[in-house]
């Protein structure tokens, strides 16, 4: 019992903050909050735990995004289907990227990632612009019929419903992280030829995270769909590819909490300093690089120390 | 410390992250000498070369050259004062010409030995104008030393300079290396104990990263060597 | 069938356009090759070559003048980047570098659309001249820009092959830590490295700006192919780079004249086909971090 409880008991604690954030905060930012931290999972779990850098996280959120909204606008209404949907869509994706993919180097596997995007960019917005609408992007959101007991198009219950989805993707990553597998992706990460030596395949290794991560990614992605009722081309565009790579660093590489606490920290900061100077990609741009050169911990990767000598502390 | 050498070492540790590799290692080169390394695999012989070359970050103790101190100068310094290391690993760079690699060789000080080179290894100058890649294990053993002594260095640290190598060209860098040691001190690691029984002048033993005997004078012979492998 | 006057224009069209993407490319990919880093800022580079080709052509009407004050100031910013930043940062893994580099290029942005604002600018272009080829008009200055690059690629070729800095390059490709050995300042190498791919991005944004509207995301834009051509001709490979910029940009003029789409979409399927069968690209070598 007290091990179930030590197991949950960070978990809980993020997730009480979140509730506080809530409390305190309008709707739309904690919404916003736990959606990116999702989406943003996925992206440190490949960096911090596999060692591949994706900047192409963009492609598998619209894979998952326009998944979702195809269903919602031409065929159905329910939006728990639309996103049983993405989910699907993002895991047929992965598998058929995903192997050829993860047989590059990382310097590669990131190049080659953010092209993708790019090409999926190119698609949505030109190429099936008949099905996407193009530029205009699908709106959907009078579409959706209400849900019995969560009723998901509604902002206060979606969030409800957000907040159970994080925990259940937190606990299914903490759970990762505990097992051989965990183990293994991470020895894959240090030194791949050990891995072989025994007698573990990397390519596998890597495919299943990789599947695992933008099935995550895709996930949030429909989230997304469901909560803004629309979708558009603009999601998967190059200049938001940093984004998921910035919250990473942000929060720190690798880190369970990390990003959680880089989902706060950036889509606090874009708020309050969109508001105060325009440019928010200059900020943002130099913050890189300054976490970078000061030990790139990330602010959840320099905090978690200190954190647990207190707890430590207290329990001794 | 004997004023007369050219290289000291005293107190040296060396470490790879945690795990210490080298302890307390004392060592003086005179100028002229040839001085052996000898132990077995893995005893932290080539990372004594490495950290006297300035390859290795985590250095402690004091390592001089002409009463200059080495310790923190970044290797290219280091080997610009005129103390070459010739790694082991025998590569060459083969997208260039023999020609274009002994030329990198003297490219920090401009000071270019040709007749040297090619009086100890007739052989290179033959093989100027072909690319280093095509070159046989004894020929590229030939141009790492060359490379290194076109520049008129003071001492060469060589790792395991006839490892793999045919007798005929083994027995062809000891005359070289005999030959070489009046102008220019020698450090080198050796598995090959005739070949170091020949021309060393003194030994050392290393045995898990101490030096565990210094051997001089009638004592180098074959079979005291061996007792310390 | 596609016409053969409209066939000759496409491979002109190509010939201009793969001619920049090579000047672009070769910076990344001697970066690449030398330092082990991705060097993302690259795309920065070539924005400020494109935005001061504008300012000065805006002022003195002259366009050629403009690009040569681009690649100047490319090439000083490049070395500013390169002393403060990636000095400290070389001895990091790719991932760490491509990282900040990334950091670099959209705080650049910023910095652009600061200074230049969001409106996209026009750069006239130099020569209005049309030439007949054939029986087809093709502007003369698109037949400039291959010719610069040409000129790039045999001033590249020279200065690797019979400078002995360039010498020590090829051979820090190959080795950096021989080079070192040898006494050489490797560090004074990665820095001429990296001016003169700073330098080269300058000259192809400024090339680039009369055919295309100069505007913040230009970098951002151009990004994707430059990755392809990167990763088709395989980093670190001189001359890898060279054929793939050709390739890539026959393909994006080629087949935008068959199906407008096909001009985004088909490098990246000949990427994929390359990548399925050689992983490291057309010259890339199995060369990892050192």
């Amino acid at each position: 019992m007290l091990n179930i409880f030590r197991w949950w008991w960070g978990i809980g604690l993020a997730f009480i903050l979140l509730v506080i954030i809530r409390v305190f905060l309008p709707l739309p930012f904690s919404n916003e909050i736990i959606i990116f931290s999702i989406y943003v999972m996925g992206c440190s779990f490949l960096l911090g735990r596999v060692g591949f850098i994706s900047f192409g996280q963009p492609a598998y959120l619209a894979t998952g995004a326009y998944a979702t909204a195809f269903y919602l606008f031409y065929f159905g209404t329910n939006p728990y289907i639309g996103i049983l949907i993405g989910i699907a869509a993002g895991i047929v994706m992965s598998l058929l990227v995903g192997p050829l993919f993860v047989r590059l180097r990382s310097d590669y596997f990131a190049l080659v990632n953010l092209a993708l995007a790019v090409i999926i960019f190119y698609m949505m917005q030109k190429v099936l612009a008949p099905i996407t609408q193009g530029d205009n992007g699908l709106w959907f959101l009078t579409n959706m019929k209400s849900t019995p007991i969560l009723d998901i198009t509604k902002p206060k219950e979606f969030y409800i419903f957000a907040f159970l989805v994080g925990l259940a993707v937190w606990a299914l990553y903490k759970y990762l992280d505990d097992t051989l597998y965990g183990a293994c992706c991470l020895a894959s990460k240090i030194n791949e030829d050990k891995v072989d030596f025994l007698g573990y395949s990397n390519f596998k290794i890597r495919l299943l995270a990789f599947v695992i991560a933008n099935t995550t990614t895709a996930l949030a992605g429909s989230m997304y769909a469901i909560y803004l009722g629309f979708v558009s081309p603009e999601m998967t565009s190059a200049h938001r590819a940093a984004d998921p790579v910035v919250v990473t660093i942000l929060g720190g590489v690798g880190t369970l909490y990390g990003p959680l606490v880089g989902s706060v920290a950036y889509t606090g900061m874009k708020d309050l300093i969109s508001n105060l100077i325009g440019n928010w990609e200059l900020f943002i741009g130099f913050l890189l690089v300054f976490i970078m050169l000061a030990g790139e911990k990330g602010i959840w990767g320099s905090l978690e120390p200190r954190l647990k000598k207190v707890f430590s502390g207290k329990r001794a | 410390m004997n004023p007369n050498d050219l290289l000291t070492v005293r107190n040296l540790n060396v470490s790879y992250g945690e795990s210490k590799v080298l302890f307390d290692i004392a060592m003086d080169v005179r100028p002229g000498s040839v001085v052996a390394c000898v132990g077995r695999n893995g005893a932290g012989k080539s990372t004594l070369l490495k950290s006297i070359a300035g390859f290795i970050k985590n250095v402690s103790g004091t390592v001089t050259c002409d009463g200059v101190s080495l310790l923190g100068v970044r290797a290219f310094d280091i080997a610009k004062m005129g103390i070459k290391y010739i790694p082991q690993d025998k590569k060459v760079f083969s997208d260039l010409t023999v020609r274009e690699n002994l030329e990198l060789g003297s490219y920090a000080t401009k000071d270019y030995n040709w007749d040297q080179v090619t009086d100890y290894f007739p052989k290179l100058k033959q093989l100027m104008d072909r690319k280093a890649g095509f070159l046989s294990g004894g020929e590229r053993q030939m141009l790492m030393v060359g490379r290194a002594i076109l520049g008129r260095p003071k001492i060469l640290l060589i790792d395991e300079p006839t490892e793999g190598l045919a007798p005929s060209i083994v027995a062809h860098l000891k005359d070289v290396f005999k030959e070489m040691s009046k102008k220019t001190a020698l450090v080198i690691v050796e598995q090959n104990l005739p070949l170091v029984c020949a021309i060393a002048e003194k030994i050392y033993a290393i045995k898990e990263g101490r030096i565990i005997t210094e051997l001089v004078g009638e004592r180098i012979v074959a079979n005291i060597c061996e007792g310390y492998l | 069938m596609i016409d053969t006057q409209l066939l000759i224009s496409g491979v002109i069209f190509g010939l201009s356009i793969g001619s920049i993407f090579f000047l672009m490319a070769i910076g990344l990919s001697l970066c690449f090759g030398l330092m082990r880093i991705i060097s993302l800022d690259q795309l920065l580079y070539y924005s400020v070559g494109a935005y001061i080709t504008y300012t000065i052509s805006v002022y003195s009407g002259n366009m050629w003048l403009g690009a040569l004050g681009g690649l100047i100031v490319a090439g000083i910013l490049s070395f500013a980047v390169e002393r403060f930043i990636f000095l400290r940062i070389y001895e990091r893994d790719i991932a760490f570098t491509m990282i900040t580099s990334f950091g670099i290029l959209i705080g650049g942005v910023g910095v652009i659309k600061a200074i230049w604002g969001l409106v996209p600018r026009p750069v006239p272009m130099p020569i209005m001249t049309q030439m007949s080829i054939m029986g087809t008009e093709i502007p003369v200055y698109r037949l400039i820009v291959v010719v610069i690059a040409a000129l790039v690629y045999a001033g590249i070729w020279l200065f690797l092959n019979r400078t002995i800095t360039g010498k020590a390059i090829r051979a820090g490709i190959e080795n950096v830590e021989h080079v070192e050995g040898l006494g050489i300042n490797v560090y004074r190498l990665f820095t001429i490295t990296f001016i003169i791919a700073g330098t080269l991005s300058g000259l192809s944004g400024g090339l680039h700006a009369p055919l295309i509207m100069v505007d913040p995301q230009m970098g951002l834009e151009v990004m994707p192919f430059i990755f392809m051509v990167v990763i088709i001709g395989g980093l670190g490979s001189i001359k890898g780079t060279l054929i793939s910029a050709l390739i890539v940009g026959q393909v994006v003029s080629i087949g935008s004249l068959i199906y407008a789409p096909l001009a985004q979409m088909a490098p990246f399927a000949i990427m994929l086909l390359i990548l399925l069968v050689k992983p490291t690209g057309l010259y890339g070598s199995k060369l990892l971090k050192r």
